[in-house]
């Protein structure tokens, strides 16, 4: 194919099939294309690829070689993409989720030891002794438990809507954190663990001595185990990325880093519609007696064992 | 020619295809507007809620379908306008398409599901940070990513708009420089000839002393360079217009 040697005349020439390239790119995505158009994209493509070869070596530095430059680097984006949409969404969930999960069982594993030792820690903390709970447990619950009333009725004061929103914006800074912390080499989010473990358990221990400990359980037994299991999954993704920083072994930190955050990234497309879900259950099943308790906790267990149920089956292969 | 640091890829065509990466200021104004129109929703929704001063007892009454759709309206304004927009809006939220960026996977493809979540809910630590910790990683590092691009895998790249009409024909008094007639393609390259049309478009702008004297040396190089006469002062700019044309319509 000859080319002109003039940037003027070459544009003309080609203009209108870069545009017409230009256009089509706009629309894949936002709506179908014929079968005739895919066709025409593909050969538009390429030839436009041509275009740039040679305005490369033959207009070097000129606004139709930068123009070709960007128009190609969008096609080929949209080109050689991977499967999007359904076809997507089903490869997520079915196998690039619960791999995820798998390739990073020792994080997650960590994370609940952490969790677990918080857990502990509070609870004996305020068993053997009391003064600690004036440090671990918030005042308005040491009050309400004071008083002998459920401070956990006092979330059926406000809609169930504002309490929701409040507890899912909380929660969700929290597992950010805990996601985040990962680039501290993993302290914040062991930090993250330790901490609301101490207070959980500490928490657990005041309302049990309080005489109040059967209305905890039946306030948590809802929302808590899978808010727990949230919790742990983004931390899970926060600590494998700390490993990347902290133990990379022979593979460069940054490009590691990159492939372990990529791998996070997954659990977080568990985390955030699940913290959404459970803000609204904590919000309208867990207070009150609306719900009887053994229904509470049959909903908390299932929730969070079918989460782990489906997780645990990924494989490091997949 | 551009000393903006660039992403290259190849694609299998083995052309290769390199994209500009966005500024540390494209990427801050963007932000700032994106903050801006949160804000705005907020204040829209507030403006909402004191006018049905009984709004509260409206919300208790919706079903918990309606409810959960509200508080997932709301955790969407904070946590998911960025998430919301660079999936459906193809990587640029409306702040980055004011600025021109775009936000893309590594490779150069749209961003999904998870590298959007990634990316932007690393923003936890970064924000209460007062982003430093991204401002520095855009300025220094040398793909400008800030951590959540870091792990996300994840890219914002600058694009231009290019007029193409540049290269369409151009009015100029083209009997007065007959003797440019067919030379001019072999006088000029392709970038100098965009230089030119840059010139002759934005003269206007130019004051009038330093528009004539920038007219003349140019003018003076390209006649030397035609082995002609430098043109006088108020030939320059016609000279100019008529090398542009002749270029243009040459073959």
């Amino acid at each position: 194919m000859s080319r002109e040697r003039n940037v003027a005349a070459f544009v003309r020439a080609r203009r209108a099939a870069w545009e017409r390239l230009d256009a089509l790119v706009a629309r894949v995505g936002l709506e179908p294309l014929s079968l005739a158009e895919v066709e025409e994209l593909d050969r538009l493509y390429r030839r436009t690829a041509g275009d740039l070869a040679w305005a490369r070596s033959a207009f070097p530095g000129s606004d139709a070689e930068g123009y070709l430059a960007q128009l190609t680097g969008r096609a080929f984006g949209v080109l050689y993409r991977r499967r999007r949409g359904l076809a997507a969404a089903a490869a997520l969930v079915r196998h690039e989720i619960p791999a995820a999960f798998a390739r990073s069982r020792g994080a997650f594993l960590l994370a609940l030891g952490l969790l677990v030792a918080g857990i502990a820690g509070g609870a004996l903390a305020v068993a053997f002794e009391p003064e600690a709970a004036t440090l671990l447990v918030p005042v308005g619950i040491r009050d309400a438990v004071a008083a002998g009333r459920v401070w956990t009725d006092d979330l059926l004061a406000v809609a169930p809507g504002v309490g929701g929103s409040i507890i899912v914006r909380n929660n969700v800074t929290v597992a950010s954190l805990a996601f985040a912390g990962g680039l501290t080499g993993g302290l914040l989010t062991a930090g993250l663990l330790l901490g609301n473990g101490l207070v959980l358990g500490a928490v657990g221990a005041f309302a049990w001595q309080g005489g109040q400990g059967r209305s905890f359980l039946a306030f948590v037994a809802a929302h808590g185990p899978a808010e727990l299991l949230a919790l742990l999954l983004a931390a899970q993704g926060g600590l494998h990325v700390a490993g990347a920083l902290v133990r990379p072994g022979e593979a460069p930190r940054g490009a590691l880093l990159a492939a372990r955050g990529r791998e996070a990234s997954r659990l977080l497309v568990v985390v955030a519609p699940l913290l959404v879900l459970l803000g609204v259950v904590e919000a309208s099943v867990s207070p009150g007696t609306g719900w009887a308790p053994w229904a509470k906790a049959a909903l908390g267990a299932s929730l969070a064992a079918g989460t782990l149920a489906w997780l645990w089956r990924g494989r490091t292969d997949a | 020619m551009n000393a903006e640091p660039r992403l290259e890829l190849e694609t299998p065509e083995r052309v290769a295809v390199s994209l500009e990466l966005a500024g540390l200021g494209a990427r801050a104004f963007a932000w700032l507007l994106d903050a801006l129109l949160v804000f705005l929703c907020w204040m829209m929704a507030f403006f909402v809620y004191s006018f049905w001063g009984d709004l509260l007892r409206r919300w208790q009454a919706l079903s918990v379908a309606g409810q959960f759709l509200g508080v997932g309206a709301v955790v969407m304004t904070g946590w998911g306008w960025d998430v919301a927009w660079e999936l459906l809006a193809g990587g640029r939220t409306p702040g980055k398409r004011a600025m021109g960026l775009r936000v893309v996977r590594i490779d150069g493809g749209p961003v999904g599901l998870a590298e959007s979540l990634g990316r932007n809910l690393l923003r936890a630590v970064e924000l209460p940070l007062g982003y430093a910790p991204g401002i520095l990683m855009v300025a220094l590092g040398p793909r400008r990513q800030r951590a959540g691009d870091l792990v996300a895998g994840t890219l914002v790249v600058r694009e231009r708009r290019f007029d193409l009409s540049r290269y369409g024909a151009v009015p100029a008094d083209r009997e007065r420089f007959a003797p440019l007639r067919g030379r001019a393609p072999a006088l000029l390259s392709a970038a100098e000839y965009d230089r030119l049309v840059d010139f002759l478009r934005r003269r206007p702008e130019l004051e009038g002393e330093a528009r004539g004297r920038l007219a003349a040396r140019l003018a003076a190089a390209f006649a030397r360079r035609a082995a002609l006469a430098p043109p006088s002062g108020a030939d320059a700019e016609p000279f100019l217009e008529a090398l542009v044309a002749f270029y243009a319509e040459g073959a």
